[in-house]
């Protein structure tokens, strides 16, 4: 995802001299590369997050346009009222990327995780909330976020994922991306959790179930119109490395509320806690509930 | 050094205006106003600022960020009398149609270089707006005027720690230093408050002035060398200047007169009844 991530960077960095990449000394192997082609575009502010965000929105009132790269949970965590009143409120062009999303850093621990951070920044206006899943998805939010004139925050995950889609890959804004298309079991995902709903959704095929994965990119401004024709009294399963309440399922809540469509919303992610255990990816998904098979009998116990 | 009899009463219709407008409002922070007042006003009135009246936006001019917001009826008075906004804009000051509020925001006027009020972030905005300028090898300068209250919040200091880092030759920090907080002294509430010697520590250029005496201040910020560090100013001031019963009190960082101090108010910057209907 880092790769892919510094990948368009370097591709937009080179056609814009106005792209910044602005890092608080959290960056990735791969920022030398950076530094290398493009010296005069590289920014380093040190362990001083609201410093950065400020001073990037002080850089895109002259015409910049940073890229602010740092661990997730600092960012949307550390720098909050700074996004809000200096990047969000002045409306300035400034992408905020998180990197590390939901349970990524997790031989850390919860300082470092990243699970509220859509319920944090999605209450704030102006800004546009992308979460891709692939690293293709990540070259298409980058690109989106450099054509949005506008604050815009990219959460990205960091555990070499898998990629799901075909090239050529666009995000189509106003909708979701279908994987897999169903009748039974409709499973709602977004981020880096998609390569373990995509095992689970397999695991509910070989039980004979027919399963649609649909995948949201774009969490604000939020769109669902696959959901227009769902049947009265259907769940949707709604998978995230995300505490249950403000996320995915609230956001889907709120539009079934708002739009008074019939359908029943079955949450899976963190319930409302600091995630438990350290280790692997895969070991602090299942000490959570959120790897392939605890999502699978999730599923299972409620069809 | 000293202040034009020109001055000295521009500087008067400033303060009657802030404190009838901020009055009538019904909330005004009027002892912040007064103590940064000459120096917002030698700023804008004596061409410090190279701007361009007929565009606000001219990519070279010269930034003044008010990080202490809350003193944003004595920057919106200087443009209004440097002619940059209008008299209707100012006097709409907390009325139903509020074209202003009590701190500087950026939606309001095009003026406005950012919005302030949430203390702590003038600074680390300006570290931001000195580096593209310096990227696009401007010759602007960015002013940012801090109070010493202000200095307790963390990213002051993340911000005073990185701007000598990127070599911001063309940023200065006016410290409007009235010695007084909202509850108290600064030295009663944080203990120590040598600043030269912080931001001497820190790498900055580092000079002392009255902030009342325009003359001296303006001398001080002409003078600012250009040897690669930022510069920090620390200006003297006193809080709620030009109203004896506000003057170095801390009671009156927010709050307006009652009955028997608005007479004082009124004596003392020539207000009629009238004025106040």
């Amino acid at each position: 995802m880092q790769s892919a991530y510094i990948g368009k960077l370097m591709e937009l960095a080179e056609k814009d001299p106005n792209i910044l990449h602005i890092l608080a000394d959290s960056g990735t192997g791969y920022d030398e590369m950076f530094r290398r082609n493009f010296p005069d575009q590289i920014y380093n502010f040190g362990i001083a997050e609201e410093n950065m965000v400020a001073a990037a929105a002080g850089m895109a009132t002259v015409g910049k346009i940073p890229f602010v790269f740092t661990a997730g949970a600092f960012l949307a965590y550390r720098s909050f009222e700074f996004i809000r009143d200096d990047i969000c409120f002045q409306n300035q062009n400034v992408k905020i990327v998180g990197m590390g999303s939901g349970l990524s850093w997790s031989s850390l621990g919860p300082t470092h995780h990243t699970t509220e951070d859509l319920a944090v920044l999605r209450a704030i206006p102006n800004l546009m909330i992308l979460s891709p899943a692939t690293p293709k998805q990540v070259a298409a939010c980058v690109e989106l976020a450099y054509k949005h004139q506008g604050p815009v925050y990219i959460r990205i995950g960091m555990n070499r994922e898998k990629e799901f889609f075909e090239d050529p890959y666009e995000i189509t804004e106003g909708r979701n991306d279908i994987l897999t298309v169903g009748d039974d079991i409709l499973i709602y995902t977004t981020g880096s959790i998609l390569e373990e709903v995509s095992e689970a959704a397999e695991m509910l095929k070989k039980d004979g179930k027919d399963v649609q994965v649909m995948n949201a990119c774009i969490i604000k401004p939020f769109a669902c119109p696959e959901l227009e024709q769902i049947r009265p009294g259907q769940t949707v399963y709604v998978v995230e490395e995300h505490n249950i309440h403000g996320g995915l399922a609230s956001i889907l809540a709120e539009h079934v509320a708002f739009n008074g469509l019939g359908c029943k919303i079955v949450p899976i992610g963190i319930e409302d806690r600091f995630a438990a255990g350290y280790g692997s990816i895969k070991q602090v998904r299942k000490a959570n509930g959120l790897d392939a098979v605890s999502i699978y009998e999730r599923i299972k116990s409620y069809e | 050094m000293g202040n034009s009899a020109k001055e000295q009463q521009e500087l008067k219709e400033l303060r009657k205006l802030i404190f009838i407008t901020g009055y009538k409002g019904g909330m005004a922070h009027l002892a912040s106003c007064y103590s940064s007042l000459e120096m917002i006003y030698t700023l804008y009135r004596k061409g410090i600022l190279r701007l361009d009246r007929k565009d606000p936006k001219w990519n070279d001019r010269d930034r003044f960020i008010l990080s202490k917001g809350h003193a944003g009826l004595a920057l919106y008075g200087v443009l209004l009398q440097e002619g940059l906004i209008t008299e209707e804009m100012y006097k709409s000051y907390l009325t139903d149609d509020s074209a202003i509020g009590g701190e500087p925001c950026m939606r309001d006027c095009e003026w406005i270089e950012a919005t302030t009020g949430s203390l702590g972030h003038g600074l680390p905005m300006s570290v931001g707006i000195a580096m593209a300028l310096k990227m696009n090898h401007s010759e602007a300068k960015v002013y940012c005027m801090l109070g010493d209250g202000e200095l307790e919040e963390g990213t002051v200091w993340e911000a005073a720690m990185s701007a000598p880092s990127f070599g911001l030759e063309n940023l200065v920090a006016i410290l409007d230093c009235n010695d007084i907080q909202k509850m108290d002294l600064v030295k009663n509430t944080i203990g120590m408050d040598n600043w030269a010697e912080k931001w001497t520590a820190f790498g900055w250029n580092v000079f002392e002035t009255d902030g009342h005496d325009i003359e001296a201040f303006e001398k001080t910020i002409r003078e600012i060398p250009q040897n690669g560090k930022p510069t920090f100013v620390i200006a003297h001031t006193t809080k709620g200047k030009g109203v004896s019963i506000m003057e170095n009190n801390p009671n009156w960082h927010f709050r307006l007169p009652g009955r028997k101090e608005l007479k004082v108010f009124k004596a003392e910057l020539e207000i009629d009844d009238s004025e106040l209907e």
